[in-house]
């Protein structure tokens, strides 16, 4: 099987080289993209000298296209797994094997590295806490899905989703979103525990009003995505 | 012939038209454009072109000012053109996605070769 493990990064040069070298560590068998968001500091060169392919995009597009491109490379080069691990270092590697796990036994069409499956060392600020219970409530009850910790970017995705969202994927804000239109697809969706840590370096591309915005969009994108009968 | 909303109005549509005509000629703006805002010129010279159409326009909908009718009819149809435009936007911003993907991808794969 081949597997690729993207890695978004966006101004991470502190952090980068030790995520990929993490990724190699953890999983060998593994190909590391690192899809440069745009970046104004060093992270394409630290990114190829700690041996990962760079793919750099000509202007910066936000996550959700950064992270469509892995799945596009992902499609056109043939790959059966890829791996959302993103480039500050708060997805552990280590975890990588288990998550896969159920892809590659056919068993879900995309797992999810949850924080809150089972209790973990991560504590959340509250208001951010609360932005989450308010997401999970939601998509359960659009959905009837029951997924715990919706923003966790730490996945794995089988081919029939590399294809799925090589097609369409939101530009930003893409984690919440995704659920919805993969559950409606009649995807499997399966959450396993992680731990995540908080990020070794750079800095958080969330500020409050971008919080704001962030709920605001998430909420609207929801609450129309779950009326679509197309697609 | 005096200064009143109903001839600045005319003069105003008929400025308008020559200038998006202006604008197609000299390939500033596609036709694909100019279509709406041509429609919207011819409608505001003849609405203004005196007082009986609007005034006879204005009884129909109890406006008790008729030129507040011209206000009307233009403010509806900037809010429907900005809307038609943010749809127009959100399209070729899918599109200029796409095109920075695949070019970052085919640059990767130059470089590999």
């Amino acid at each position: 099987m081949k597997i690729l493990a993207i890695i978004p990064a966006y101004n991470e040069e502190k952090s980068i080289a030790r995520v990929i070298n993490q990724v190699k560590l953890y999983v060998p068998g593994a190909d590391v993209l690192v899809v440069n968001d745009g970046s104004s500091d060093t992270t394409a060169q630290k990114a190829r000298d700690a041996g990962a392919r760079v793919v750099n995009l000509p202007f910066n597009l936000g996550i959700g296209a950064a992270m469509q491109t892995g799945y596009l490379y992902a499609r056109y080069n043939n790959y059966d797994i890829a791996v959302q691990v993103d480039g500050d270092g708060q997805h552990d590697p280590a975890y990588i094997h288990d998550l896969m796990k159920p892809v590659m036994e056919g068993k879900a069409d995309m797992v999810i590295g949850s924080r809150f499956v089972r209790k973990t060392s991560y504590i959340p600020p509250v208001a951010r806490r609360a932005g989450m219970l308010f997401f999970s409530f939601l998509l359960m009850l659009l959905t009837n899905l029951q997924v715990k910790d919706t923003t966790s970017g730490f996945r794995v995705i089988n081919k029939r989703t590399i294809e799925y969202f090589s097609m369409k994927y939101p530009p930003d804000y893409p984690e919440v979103d995704v659920l919805v239109k993969l559950h409606k697809k009649g995807f499997k969706i399966l959450e396993l525990p992680v731990e995540m840590q908080a990020r070794k370096a750079g800095k958080s591309s969330i500020t409050p009003i971008r919080s704001v915005y962030y709920f605001v969009k998430v909420t609207i994108s929801l609450l129309i995505g779950s009326t679509r009968t197309f697609e | 012939m005096f200064i009143n909303v109903y001839t600045i109005s005319v003069l105003f549509s008929i400025v308008f038209l020559v200038a998006v005509i202006e604008l197609v000629r000299s390939n500033k703006l596609q036709e694909k454009y100019s279509i709406l805002w041509i429609l919207m010129s011819i409608i505001l010279m003849v609405l203004s072109s005196g007082p009986a159409i609007i005034n006879k326009l204005a009884g129909w909908l109890d406006i008790k000012n008729p030129p507040s009718l011209l206000f009307l009819f233009g403010l509806v149809y900037m809010l429907v053109y900005n809307l038609h435009l943010t749809v127009v936007v959100s399209k070729q911003s899918e599109k200029i996605t796409r095109l920075a993907q695949e070019i970052a991808i085919l640059k990767e794969k130059e470089k590999m070769q």
